[in-house]
């Protein structure tokens, strides 16, 4: 789901790279500095599970759970994602360093997003209506990042338009698989610790 | 079991048993990156392009990078890509050079394919080099000083002091699971499991950041955090600055000036 | 009969240091309770895992159950008659509740879902845990974390169990109840252990582990025992 750095138009990368710091100004302006603790051990646990590798088919996919991180972190996603982008493309060379805000952007736009679909239902004291809630939390994410993926690569050019369209295609299997996770995840949460859930970091 | 995430040498390492990209500061390597980056994905011209690549090929070798394990992560990111490059001679508009199954391709997407292929691992391996081989920590206390609003760091901080300890965290639950005979697989077993074991980690994350929390008032926290750091520049960061912008001054001066067109 | 584990020269290090076994012996015969001891980073957890798998020995011959274990497929049977009890009960519980704990081991040996809730009900009901049936486990006391682990690794029905620590942090009443079940208990065992006085209730046999071997501790075992009785 990382675009590389050389393929975007100039313009987008611009453009993503001002969305992107505005996500992350927008989200430091709501975590005191009393949260930066659970902020950033939340960050870390995403990060590690981003690692975790899951069965598709006859291959393997490794997680994004966007839409869980922004369930849980709120607007505090975006610097949180930024900070893991920025991690994977120093140290494992995923994703590239002129692309960084529209990955940024592609990834906790969309969880953003997820946080204002889903946090009223997540809290329902029901877990199995706020694990339903997740599951479609997890999928729209998913969703969402793919389509704005395939949007910043077909603004670059024409040419891209199929390679976007596949994009779409091959994530549908992921999105099956981000909401299964994100369901299991709330629906453990709901019972064990509601506060995950209701307490926006 | 005691797996590293991320795999750079400790802090302890003396200056002088370090290559020169090593030695150089923090800050100075960061800069780097971000200005040959910035000029490399201005390149259109195969030979500053690969000049470039050149380039990257040679910071590895100053940064005292293992070649072959680093060339694997690069490849790696190669296989992600490689379904959109491969369809690109397909897609872009131009001079049929070749038909593949009844679908011509283009020189033009030959050359456009090319050229990301080129641009990506060129600022791939150059920003590896120069700012993946630090210290996560030595990375925040260098962006706090590149101005980077503190509390960004301070969250930065706190997720690479983590990221170790949930790892491991997660390869003992993830050994429990196995030692109860659990094998990922396509069922939706495998799926609630490793939800389970997210949602486990998530839990015990936040409830370790109360503990924390509550570690940091005993000790009179109240709402301030201080970034510590002893970063100087040296005379040989301007070397490094000097040289480094000579380098990208070469790569647009071959592109711009059309010294080398082909 | 032959042995349920019989190793023989296991040599182990983690990468980058000194190797922490270096030719270990070692025999469990059924119907044994053998206690293994040594300071810590002695590598007896390490061998544990070494016995089931998890982990590969760099030299030497796991025989398990009758036959010799070599690649990861002719392990997870043994994984499955060996039931192993970590040190940490958090690290092998990660399921909301106590049935779904439990359940996870049968479930992953293939077993149905109604299947797996007849076992949970009985390894429950055979633990006297089946009020906790429900409850969550992240929010069980110590003590009841570490016999809830005990009921998730019995309901896979091993041949042998492996306790790693069983007692660590365990109040004196939960420790008693846990010699209780496990003497009543017709698995042999591995214990790895640092209680004496649990040590002298539960075990038949203690071996030490020190320099990465195996040696009887001094007197033998029932020295063991007499030096807790004159305590």
């Amino acid at each position: 789901m990382h675009i590389v750095d050389g393929a975007l138009s100039t313009e987008v990368v611009i453009a993503g790279g001002v969305l992107a710091a505005g996500g992350i100004a927008l989200g430091l302006k709501r975590l005191p500095v009393e949260k930066i603790p659970a902020a950033g051990v939340l960050s870390a646990t995403f990060f590690v599970a981003s690692l975790v590798h899951v069965p598709v088919g006859p291959s393997s996919v490794h997680l994004i759970m966007n839409g869980l991180a922004g369930l849980i972190l709120g607007w505090a996603a975006f610097p949180a994602l930024f900070i893991g982008l920025l991690l994977q493309a120093v140290f494992f060379g995923f994703g590239g360093i002129t692309v960084l805000g529209v990955n940024t952007f592609n990834i906790a736009f969309p969880a953003v997003l997820a946080y204002y679909a889903t946090r009223r239902g997540c809290a329902n004291p029901n877990p199995k209506v706020a694990a339903a809630w997740a599951a479609f939390g997890g999928a729209f994410a998913i969703a969402a990042t793919t389509a704005c993926v395939a949007v910043a690569l077909a603004v670059s050019g024409e040419q891209f338009v199929p390679a976007a369209k596949l994009v779409f295609v091959t994530h549908i299997p992921i999105m099956a698989i981000e909401a299964a996770i994100s369901a299991a995840v709330v629906f453990l949460a709901a019972r064990v610790k509601p506060e995950l859930l209701r307490s926006e970091v | 079991m005691a797996h590293q995430v991320f795999a750079v040498d400790a802090e302890e390492i003396p200056d002088r048993g370090r290559t020169i990209v090593r030695r150089l500061d923090p800050r100075a390597r960061i800069l780097a990156a971000c200005g040959f980056a910035v000029a490399v994905v201005a390149l259109k011209s195969f030979a500053p392009l690969l000049l470039a690549l050149a380039g990257g090929l040679v910071l590895m070798r100053l940064a005292d990078m293992e070649p072959l394990p680093t060339l694997k992560r690069v490849a790696m990111m190669d296989g992600f890509i490689v379904f959109m490059l491969v369809l690109l001679p397909f897609t872009t508009p131009g001079e049929t050079v070749l038909t593949v199954a009844g679908f011509p391709a283009t020189r033009e997407g030959f050359v456009l394919a090319a050229q990301i292929a080129l641009k990506a691992n060129a600022i791939v391996l150059a920003a590896m080099a120069l700012v993946g081989t630090m210290e996560p920590v030595t990375l925040g206390h260098a962006l706090y000083r590149l101005k980077v609003p503190e509390n960004l760091v301070h969250l930065m901080l706190f997720t690479v002091r983590y990221i170790d300890v949930i790892h491991q965290e997660y390869q003992r639950m993830r050994l429990a699971m196995r030692a109860r005979g659990f094998r990922p697989a396509n069922t939706r077993h495998t799926y609630t499991s490793f939800g389970y074991l997210i949602g486990m980690m998530l839990v015990r994350a936040l409830e370790r950041s109360e503990r924390i929390l509550a570690a940091m008032k005993c000790r009179g926290f109240s709402g301030r955090l201080e970034v510590l750091d002893t970063l100087r520049y040296h005379r040989r960061d301007a070397a490094f600055a000097v040289v480094a912008a000579l380098f990208a001054g070469a790569l647009l001066f071959m592109e711009f000036a059309d010294v080398a067109a082909f | 009969m032959s042995p349920l584990f019989d190793l023989t020269g296991i040599r182990f290090g983690y990468p980058g240091r000194p190797a922490v076994l270096n030719g270990v012996d070692l025999r469990l015969d059924a119907g044994e309770r053998l206690c293994l001891t040594g300071f810590n980073g002695a590598g007896k957890s390490t061998l544990l895992h070494i016995m089931v798998g998890l982990l590969k020995p760099d030299a030497g011959e796991v025989v398990a159950f009758g036959s010799p274990r070599r690649a990861e497929a002719e392990f997870r049977e043994v994984r499955r008659r060996a039931g192993l009890v970590f040190q940490d009960p958090d690290d092998q519980l990660f399921c909301p509740t106590v049935a779904e704990d439990v359940a996870f081991g049968p479930l992953n040996l293939g077993k149905s879902r109604a299947e797996a809730a007849e076992i949970v009900d009985r390894v429950l009901e055979s633990l006297n845990l089946t009020a906790f049936r429900n409850r969550i486990t992240h929010k069980l006391s110590g003590g009841e974390k570490r016999l809830v682990t005990l009921a998730a690794v019995l309901a896979m029905e091993p041949e042998a169990l492996l306790l790693d620590e069983p007692t660590n942090a365990l109040d004196e009443r939960t420790t008693e109840r846990l010699v209780e079940i496990l003497c009543g208990l017709p698995q042999a065992m591995v214990i790895v252990s640092h209680d004496p006085h649990f040590r002298a209730k539960v075990v038949t046999r203690t071996v030490r582990l020190e320099h990465g071997r195996l040696a009887a501790p001094d007197g033998g075992p029932e020295h063991d025992c007499c030096r807790v009785a004159a305590q």
